[in-house]
């Protein structure tokens, strides 16, 4: 075998190899405004008896202790401080999980479909972006900041402060939450897997029964987040905050099991 | 050697070098704080690759890199002992089982970088590149020493 043969074999593997790529990659799939509202709507209308009959679920417990000035927004509610990017997978997983438990505290508004990138691990995930996303509670303040779009253009960069909660509390990695500098999560609480090839219906209809992967991991991660944020807010509102499984669950915080 | 295969010989010897180069910096990053000198967007997506589990050494801590310098170090010695007159049949054999060593894993690198995780490293592909420069010098060293066997 001569060098010009060595080249074209090359090329020809390299070409199979993006070919394999292109053709096991599912593609982006689509929802219309009116079906996307409806998925919120399911989201935030999950019976809290579910949430309690599944617990922590299949979610990796991997919410750390960490101390520091409590962190507090504004009007000096205690602050929630999320840090992702629309490509990254792991970050469209977990905001399923922030949405459901972070809506049991306030509301949220200007929630977009998205999915994660094409091109990285669990291609074309679906979820949902905070890039225009507003929060209102009575409890506590959340402040959210996707740098990336799915495509790795720029969106925002996060402040100096919100740098400094991110070198202190967490490893570099996304995505990055930070309850109020007592508890922090880095990464995701679930593998994206169990998203792949779903559409955000798809999704939804699998959360409403608890048997399902999807409910065992989403709502158990919703869990999670629901407990720590419940620590920041003096156990308020009392009707999540004093259930059982929630109890259960903060018991576990920083546990790491 | 005749001029030709001295200027194959020296190519393979200044990809050993700069595969060195390339190798350590991946190395150095790996245990320190510096950023990456990486652009990103689309498929490229240095720390994708690097941060990956494929990052390391399986079954150790060690950066995927480290082996690179090791693969380069030895290459380029041989190389440069052609250079230095020990022109031997069989240290071009040796060289060209080392490269053919380093191609094989390029390619199973470059299946894991598209296939496994979507994303091309830049860092990576100019290893992977001088990997297959060394093999295609060598190679064409070993194809001329043939024909000119014939021919004499």
């Amino acid at each position: 075998m001569g060098p010009v043969a060595t080249v074209v074999g090359v090329g020809l593997l390299v070409a199979a190899f993006v070919a394999y790529r292109w053709w096991t990659t599912p593609p982006p799939p689509n929802i219309g405004t009116t079906d996307a509202a409806q998925v919120l709507a399911t989201l935030t209308g999950l019976q809290p008896a579910e949430l309690d009959q599944i617990g922590l679920g299949s979610a990796t417990n991997s919410i750390k202790n960490v101390s520091g000035p409590a962190l507090r927004g504004a009007d000096g509610k205690p602050e929630v401080f999320y840090l992702g990017a629309e490509y990254c997978p792991y970050c469209a997983a977990e905001r399923w999980a922030m949405i459901i438990g972070l809506s049991r505290f306030g509301t949220f508004s200007g929630l977009e479909t998205t999915t994660s990138s094409s091109t990285d691990v669990y291609a074309n995930t679906p979820t949902f972006t905070f890039r225009k996303a507003t929060y209102t509670s009575q409890y506590l303040d959340f402040q959210a900041v996707e740098t990336l779009d799915r495509n790795q253009n720029p969106l925002r960069s996060p402040t100096a402060e919100q740098t400094a909660l991110l070198r202190r509390y967490g490893t570099g990695s996304i995505p990055f939450i930070d309850f109020g500098n007592r508890y922090s999560l880095t990464g995701a609480t679930y593998l994206p897997d169990i998203l792949a090839g779903l559409t955000w219906q798809q999704v939804a209809v699998a959360l409403q029964s608890p048997g399902t992967p999807q409910a065992k991991a989403i709502l158990g991660s919703a869990n999670l987040i629901t407990a720590a944020t419940c620590e920041l807010t003096g156990q308020q509102p009392a009707e999540v905050c004093s259930s059982s499984s929630i109890r259960a669950v903060q018991t576990r915080l920083g546990t790491g099991h | 050697m005749s001029r030709r295969d001295r200027a194959l010989a020296a190519a393979s010897a200044i990809a050993g070098v700069v595969g060195i180069g390339v190798s350590a910096y991946l190395t150095v990053v790996h245990y320190s704080a510096l950023p990456l000198a990486c652009p990103t967007g689309g498929v490229i997506g240095c720390e994708r690759i690097l941060a990956s589990p494929y990052g390391v050494i399986a079954g150790s801590a060690l950066p995927t890199s480290t082996a690179g310098i090791v693969w380069f170090a030895i290459s380029a010695a041989l190389a440069i002992g052609q250079l230095a007159g020990r022109d031997s049949q069989l240290v071009l054999r040796i060289h060209l089982v080392w490269s053919a060593i380093g191609l094989a894993t390029v390619l199973y690198l470059v299946f894991i970088e598209i296939v496994a995780l979507g994303a091309i490293c830049v860092w990576c592909t100019a290893a992977h590149v001088l990997v297959l420069v060394t093999f295609l010098a060598v190679l064409t060293r070993i194809q001329t020493a043939g024909t000119q066997r014939l021919r004499d």
